[in-house]
């Protein structure tokens, strides 16, 4: 009976309505609804392909989606995971290892002060005024496409972090997610929300050792930036050989918030991100960060949005890469200044160092302006290294191979410069050091 | 002056082309598009056999290809593509001589200035009345060192080798939709061949005109630049304002030649009610040069963009383009360069300026193919919005598969400066004498490549524009 089993793209013996039930297990009814109405929107969405602009240049079967099965929570063993973390000042800590939350650590002082920081799950249940409204509603909806409704349907562990009104944390707090094994979907979700006036950095690295097959993580990030709230979400996608990275990141800014983020790829073998920013609230600022290097076979796609929907805000992107071997890059921005949001202030610029024959890079830098009193640009440049400046240091008795590295550091650098986290930056700075050398 | 200058009611007041003709077309082809009006057509133009085939594969390719879902608004085409007259003939065969064409169409090309430009300022010039050129002619000169200028049809019955060696080969049937379709009825357009080292000093110009109501143009020019030639091509367009839509789709296909430069010119200002859907490409060889100068001021929607191929060492491509985009226009133009060859270079300059509720988008592509070793090329594009309801979209693609390619692209947007309006009326000039002057300086550095006659118009069309505009 051929036409009774007829196949719906995406489900597999992974993800499927099945799995998607076993999760809802001991979760609030309002919980189970939205996970299996992000299940319909998964079964009626159609796989993205090439045809969709946004999906020009990667193609789905890179993500391996039928290779994997979904992670189950289980005593994994976290050593490699905690080992990241430590002596790296924090004022928090989550270790998720798989598809499991396996510590949740939260200074006590913070936790006097109503700062909250939980395993999702355990959010939903004890603080559903918080999460109900913001999960899965406005940032990344089910319905903002095929992964964002996988995500919002299946998603375990996951990191949920509410700070007060007016409360400023000064370190970061700081989130490691590690897969241990090659054949396994994992799908974190977190959830930020910093109220008024209140300052927080989090910083969430993406860890595993080189796989010998694939692994999914299919991730979603949302940062709410209340009224005068200052917050730096940093990324760091460090994985192994093997990972198929998909994330989703939108930041919603208010009035007079700060909201910036950073985001470095230098791990997986394929990486595709989808990073928005919404400009809410005049007066709101976003910074968009980002650096990717990609050697071998290493294929990235960036695809990002900045959405002016108010007067008087700001956004400014800076997203720098360099690429060997037979990598492939793909830069794709997209400026939308809605009708009526005046006074905007939106730049975008990517620059790119093609350092091999056979690596690719693609810019696709876009502007959409409804409104007339704006100040836009955007730029975007393909090249190579400076050769005076390789001779200049070759001239000091650098290899050839030092030299490169040294000044694709410096070209970096802009980037980092920019992102008000002096000792994050130190972290980052060794982490790409030790990648690129 | 024609008493419809202005029209009321339209907003078109500044359109001085939209008079319309009494005329007696010796034929009309049914409304819409089937197998027979295609050979119908190939029957008037008395084709070989090939042609026919090679329109009749066309047409079935055009039907086989989906509406392109990106670009502009394209959802009300279906309709008036099926409304549309495909072929009409305007006379019973072309003239050399203005003496010979029928009294109305040469008062026409009389009004708009043709023939007097002709005599002044130009080395040729063709006029397409509806569906064919109604006149062509070359000054003695060009024609005793080997230059050929002729009507398309003339082309292919007079030159049948080389039109067959070169047709269809820069832009085939199969590139896209509008493409086919104007593989399938095209009719009218020139035939350009510049012999090896021939300089032909001033241009030749082509004049398009559309006078009869709901008529689909489809003209096909296809040029030749031999080796180590020089030339410049214009076209100018209009039509007069109906309150149906009309349908242009042009197909251009040049070959620059080693060491050969051509320059190609278009003024489009059709009336406000035009489709305006056209493939423009240029296939440039070792050493030569191809510029696309390409102002876009009129219609109600064009999707145009000029490309460059540069297939051979050394090539280089240039596209200027400018876009005007009035209260209910999209212009969505731009280029495209292609480098397949080792040490080419390309340039792209787009400005554009959405007044009311128009829309200017740059569309473009830089593709750097491996093995296009040292590849240059650069793009700049600088939008200016007049009112709060007008829109601006930039969308270049860039691909590079060339590590020692340099390729870079910058955009800005913005409206005009306060601080500018404030200080040249602090001079004497008045709010929209002064906006005007800032709209001249925005377009200047591609104004000034146009000829002197179109730059004056432009000019003048944009003081006309700015009226009121401000404040």
């Amino acid at each position: 009976m051929a036409e009774l089993t007829k196949t719906i793209e995406g489900v597999t013996a992974a993800f499927n309505r099945d799995a998607v039930v076993a999760r809802t297990h001991g979760e609030p009814e309002w919980l189970r609804e939205r996970r299996l109405a992000a299940w319909r929107v998964y079964e009626e969405t159609p796989l993205p392909t090439a045809q969709l602009e946004e999906w020009r240049y990667t193609d789905v079967s890179q993500l391996a989606l039928d290779q994997v099965h979904l992670a189950e929570p289980d005593a994994a063993d976290a050593s490699g995971a905690r080992a990241e973390l430590e002596g790296k000042a924090a004022a928090g800590r989550v270790v998720q290892v798989n598809a499991s939350v396996v510590e949740t650590w939260l200074d006590e002082s913070l936790k006097a002060k109503g700062v909250l920081l939980l395993d999702l799950a355990t959010a939903a249940r004890e603080h559903p005024e918080l999460v109900r409204e913001h999960l899965a509603t406005q940032a990344v909806p089910a319905e903002a496409g095929k992964f964002a409704a996988l995500n919002a349907a299946l998603w375990t562990g996951g990191v949920f972090l509410y700070v007060p009104r007016g409360v400023r944390i000064e370190e970061p707090i700081r989130v490691v997610r590690w897969i241990d094994r090659a054949g396994i979907a994992v799908l974190p979700r977190t959830l930020i929300i910093a109220d008024e006036g209140s300052h927080v950095a989090y910083v969430d690295e993406f860890r595993s050792p080189d796989l010998d097959g694939p692994s999914l993580s299919c991730g979603a990030v949302e940062v709410f930036a209340r009224d005068g709230a200052d917050v730096q979400y940093v990324a760091l996608q460090l994985w192994g050989k093997g990972v198929r990275h998909l994330a989703m990141q939108k930041t919603i800014a208010r009035r007079d918030a700060n909201l910036d983020t950073l985001v470095v790829n230098l791990g997986a073998s394929v990486a595709r991100v989808d990073l928005g920013a919404w400009l809410a609230g005049p007066g709101a600022r976003s910074d968009m960060l980002g650096l990717y290097f990609a050697t071998g076979d290493q294929h990235f796609d960036h695809n990002t949005r900045q959405d002016h929907v108010v007067p008087h805000a700001t956004s400014d992107l800076l997203y720098k890469g360099a690429l060997y071997d037979r990598a492939k890059t793909v830069f794709r921005g997209i400026i939308r200044v809605h009708p009526k949001a005046q006074r905007t202030d939106a730049y975008q610029t990517n620059r790119n160092l093609l350092l091999s024959p056979d690596a690719e890079a693609v810019t696709l830098p876009n502007l959409e302006i409804e409104a007339d009193d704006v100040r836009c640009s955007h730029g975007a440049t393909v090249g190579q290294l400076d050769e005076e400046e390789l001779f200049y240091l070759m001239s000091r008795g650098l290899t050839r191979q030092q030299a490169e590295r040294l000044v694709i550091f410096g070209f970096f650098g802009e980037v980092l410069d920019r992102l008000p986290l002096p000792g994050v930056v130190e972290e980052l700075r060794a982490a790409i050091g030790e990648r690129i050398a | 002056m024609p008493q419809n200058e202005t029209i009321e009611g339209l907003g078109l007041d500044t359109y001085k082309y939209g008079f319309v003709t009494k005329d007696k077309p010796v034929f009309k082809a049914q409304r819409g598009l089937n197998e027979e009006v295609v050979r119908q057509i190939s029957a008037h133009k008395e084709e070989p056999e090939w042609m026919l085939q090679f329109r009749l594969k066309a047409l079935e390719i055009y039907r086989s290809k989906p509406m392109p879902t990106w670009g502009g608004d394209l959802s009300q085409l279906d309709a008036v593509l099926d409304d549309l007259y495909y072929y009409i003939k305007p006379a019973e065969q072309m003239q050399y001589s203005w003496d010979d064409v029928p009294p109305e169409i040469k008062e026409t090309f009389e009004r708009l200035g043709i023939p007097e430009a002709e005599r002044r300022v130009l080395a040729g010039v063709g006029a397409q009345y509806e569906s064919e050129m109604v006149y062509h002619s070359l000054k003695q000169e060009w024609e005793e060192k080997g230059v050929i200028f002729e009507s398309i049809e003339n082309g292919l019955k007079l030159y049948p080798d080389l039109f067959r060696e070169h047709f269809g080969t820069v832009v085939p049937p199969g590139d896209n939709k509008f493409a086919a379709l104007n593989s399938a009825v095209w009719s009218g357009g020139s035939f350009v061949y510049i012999p090896k080292g021939v300089k032909v000093e001033i241009p030749l110009q082509a004049y398009f005109r559309v006078n009869a109501e709901q008529l689909g143009q489809f003209e096909r020019t296809l040029i030749i630049a031999d080796e180590g030639s020089h030339a410049h091509y214009i076209e100018g367009c209009t039509a007069p304002v109906y309150s149906t839509d009309s349908f242009h789709s042009g197909v251009i296909e040049i070959i620059v030649k080693k060491g050969a430069r051509f320059r190609y010119t278009t003024i489009q200002n059709w009336s406000k009610n035009m489709y305006n859907l056209v493939t423009q490409r240029a296939l440039v060889h070792e050493d030569a040069h191809m510029e696309w100068i390409d102002g876009n001021l009129g219609s109600k929607l064009t999707m145009k963009y000029p490309s460059c191929y540069l297939v051979g060492k050394g090539a280089h491509g240039q596209i200027l383009s400018i876009g005007y985009a009035g209260d209910g226009q999209h212009q969505d133009t731009g280029g495209k360069v292609i480098h397949a060859a080792p040490h080419t270079t390309s340039q792209i300059i787009s400005k554009s300026i959405s007044k009311g509720t128009g829309r200017a988008s740059y569309r473009g592509l830089v593709k750097v193919y491996e093995g296009a070793t040292g590849a240059k090329s650069n793009v700049e594009c600088d939008a200016l919005l007049i009112n709060d309801t007008s829109r601006t979209d930039t969308f270049p693609y860039i691909e590079i598969e060339e590590h020692t390619a340099n390729v870079g692209h910058e955009a800005s947007v913005s409206k005009i400066g306060e601080e500018q309006l404030f200080y040249l009326m602090s001079r004497g000039l008045s709010e929209d004498e002064a906006a005007a002057m800032v709209v001249r300086g925005f377009i200047e550095p591609i104004a000034k490549e146009l000829p002197l006659e179109y730059a004056v118009e432009l000019n003048r069309l944009i003081e006309l524009e700015m009226e009121g505009s401000v404040g």
